[in-house]
């Protein structure tokens, strides 16, 4: 359904893809995860046509994006990060405003809107204006925007972010349907537990680059460790760090804790107790942690999802 | 107390765009205000001399000294042309009036009848013409009514007294021109120029066409320069973003926000010239069809301007800033402050370099100089209208291009 060969793109002096490559099946749900500046949005920015890229191909739905990017428009459905609706409309205008730049007849554009609204529990303040919503309402319309004219594909930029449980719950019912209903999904996102609920597939960026790509069974069996020992300390400096760094590949400090990976926790988290005791260094708290999504992208990018 | 006033101007100082408007703006309007109306560049004492329009249809010796004579007074500027010219300039409303030595002008003086010079003048034109008019008359007759007058008394002297001798008969006619009392050639003065409006005077006060014009225009260069910067809000509320990933073409996203702009803009000067009319008595339906016509142009030309401000500006606070800027300079030598006609040569010529000049323009000529659709005065000013929306949404849409369609 999508298929992206050696993507490159540089903005002045930096690279921000150095040639990534993917392809997402039909019906999956594909997550793209990352760190601030991995090139995620990027990468979403040039399958939806807005930035063209410097080098490589991208295939949408079957149309070549740079031969064609009306057709791959016209399949994809977009739900950008930031909330863009216009305020002083209502939430019916707004959609039917939206609806009305695609080929969507006025009568199937009209049922389409109420059955939205309905979908997404807003259909009782359609006539509102939307600077009226709460944040997590205008969210709902964001998404709901981009379904109107029934794309096959849909790209997701953060769409949970900064809004009440309530809506949130209320874009997981919707998008999981969508999933059912076979619709391809790109997602980004910050929460690992969303990627980990919903992703068929995963693909790790860093730094412009596709790190590991997979099913979450895949990476976490491709992963050399199992756990993660996670050790806070009283007086963790930066000089203690680099001693104990030298004593133990692959480490990564998170504030006063240090993370230890380990594949074998019994014999390791002693020797680690002793090593730290030898070091100077003074114990506050351990935990240990089962591998997830989380804790694989701390190992391989060595930073937290949200940095 | 201290603190925060300190602060303040702090931050005051340190918006270069807030400094510039406070200090920078009065003091280009206070400049060119000074050169329209208080005489700045001439010397103390100094008077501004009257651009007069001068065709020599006669083109004698007698008719050349009398234009030479105007011409070296302190207050004309005498420029000669054909008469088919010089009555085009007035009925274009370039000029205010034409002064004509019409054929037998030499003649008429050497045999002391009325010489036949005519001053036609736009009507429209009311206080310049009535300063030409007030400066021609007593100099005319300084000029050429002594001369007239003297030959007049002299020519009917000589029918009613033919037995005289020749030496007495020289010597009286030298007393009658040597005495010639001024006194009497005064009482002359009026019949000696013929007056003529070329361009007649109509029921709308002049006064309330320029009001209603210059008003309208420049109150719609603000209107529209908010409007273009739309362009930018949506740039900056990521609306324009989402609009991109639609099928729509991009240019297509300019093309709506003129068009949106446009209609606005019509509907803006529409509903002036309606009040205008229900409040103030403007006779609009005479002239309906050159009326929607010029008002399309001037809000075609108006719209292209506000969007091109956008274009050029990457928020909203810049589109503020510049069209406050460029509006009030635009509206000032364009005629919306003040009529054109008050302002000294120098900047009626730099006029024309402004949107209102030509919208003004145009509606003189409806409301003023009443020229019919068809006239080539009235469609030229449509035409520079048009030419003007078409080269500043050109350059709009390169700049939407580059600027504003520059999402990452």
């Amino acid at each position: 359904m999508i298929s992206v060969t050696n993507l490159r793109k540089n903005y002045d002096n930096v690279q921000a893809l150095k040639g990534i490559s993917f392809d997402i099946k039909k019906g999956e749900f594909y997550g793209l995860l990352g760190p601030n500046g991995a090139g995620k949005t990027t990468t979403i920015s040039i399958m939806s046509t807005i930035l063209e890229p410097d080098a490589g191909n991208v295939s949408i739905a079957g149309f070549d994006l740079k031969k064609n990017p009306t057709e791959c428009k016209k399949a994809i459905g977009v739900v950008p990060q930031e909330i863009a609706l216009y305020n002083e409309l209502s939430a019916y205008d707004n959609l039917m405003f939206w609806g009305s730049l695609y080929d969507v007849r006025k009568g199937e554009l009209k049922s389409g809107i109420d059955e939205t609204l309905k979908r997404f529990g807003l259909y009782e303040r359609r006539n509102d204006k939307v600077k009226t919503y709460s944040g997590g309402m205008k969210r709902r319309i964001n998404i709901a925007a981009a379904l109107l004219h029934k794309p096959s594909i849909l790209f997701m930029d953060e769409p949970t972010v900064g809004i009440d449980p309530q809506s949130r719950n209320l874009i997981f019912e919707v998008v999981e349907k969508l999933h059912q209903q076979g619709m391809t999904i790109v997602y980004t996102t910050h929460y690992m537990e969303e990627a980990e609920k919903f992703c068929d597939r995963i693909a790790i960026l860093d730094n412009g680059q596709i790190i590991v790509q997979g099913t979450l069974d895949e990476l976490k069996s491709s992963s050399k460790m199992k756990e993660t020992i996670v050790v806070s300390f009283v007086n963790l400096s930066d000089d203690l760090f680099q001693k104990i760094s030298r004593e133990w590949e692959g480490l990564i400090r998170v504030e006063n804790s240090v993370h230890f990976y380990t594949s074998n926790v019994k014999s390791d988290l002693s020797k680690i107790i002793l090593k730290c005791s030898d070091t100077g260094l003074g114990i506050s708290h351990i935990d240990i942690l089962k591998i997830n999504l989380e804790t694989i992208f701390l190992n391989l990018t060595g930073k937290q999802l949200r940095d | 107390m201290v603190q925060i006033a300190l602060k303040d101007l702090k931050l005051f100082f340190a918006n270069k765009r807030a400094t510039l408007l406070t200090f920078a703006v009065p003091m280009v309007l206070i400049t060119l205000f000074a050169f329209a109306f208080g005489g700045v560049g001439r010397k103390k004492g100094e008077t501004m001399p009257t651009r007069l329009i001068v065709a020599d249809v006669d083109n004698t010796g007698e008719s050349k000294d009398v234009i030479a004579q105007l011409d070296s007074l302190k207050e004309f500027e005498v420029i000669l042309k054909n008469i088919d010219e010089a009555e085009n300039l007035v009925k274009k409303g370039d000029e205010a009036a034409v002064l004509i030595f019409h054929k037998g002008f030499s003649d008429s003086l050497n045999v002391g009848n009325n010489p036949p010079i005519e001053f036609k003048y736009d009507a429209a034109k009311e206080a310049e013409v009535g300063i030409l008019r007030g400066a021609l008359t007593g100099n005319l007759m300084g000029m050429i009514g002594g001369k007239s007058m003297s030959k007049t008394i002299v020519n009917k002297f000589d029918a009613e007294n033919q037995n005289l001798d020749a030496e007495t008969r020289d010597k009286i006619h030298a007393q009658i021109l040597n005495n010639f009392s001024p006194e009497e050639t005064k009482k002359q003065s009026r019949s000696i120029l013929k007056v003529t409006p070329l361009v007649a005077e109509e029921e709308n006060s002049p006064g309330l066409v320029h009001a209603v014009a210059g008003t309208a225009i420049m109150m719609l260069l603000f209107s529209v320069s908010g409007m273009g910067a739309s362009l930018l809000d949506e740039k900056q509320e990521g609306t324009l973003k989402k609009l991109l990933y639609s099928p729509l073409a991009p240019n297509s996203i300019l093309y709506g926000k003129i068009l949106s702009t446009n209609l606005i803009s019509i509907s803006q000067l529409a509903v002036m010239f309606i009040f205008a009319n229900l409040v103030f008595g403007l006779d609009i339906y005479s002239h309906l069809f050159s009326l929607l016509l010029m008002i399309a142009a001037t809000a075609f030309a108006c719209s292209s301007f506000g969007v091109l401000l956008a274009s050029f500006s990457k928020t909203r606070q810049q589109v503020q800033g510049l069209s406050t800027m460029i509006i009030l300079v635009m509206s000032c030598i364009g005629g919306s402050m003040i009529p054109t006609f008050a302002m000294p040569s120098f900047m009626q010529k730099i006029s024309a370099f402004s949107v209102n000049y030509w919208g003004i323009q145009g509606f003189y000529d409806i409301f003023w100089r009443m020229l019919p659709l068809t006239d080539p005065t009235f469609l030229s000013r449509i035409l520079v209208l048009v030419l003007i929306g078409i080269v500043l949404n050109f350059i709009a849409l390169q700049m939407f291009k580059k600027n504003i369609l520059k999402i990452a």
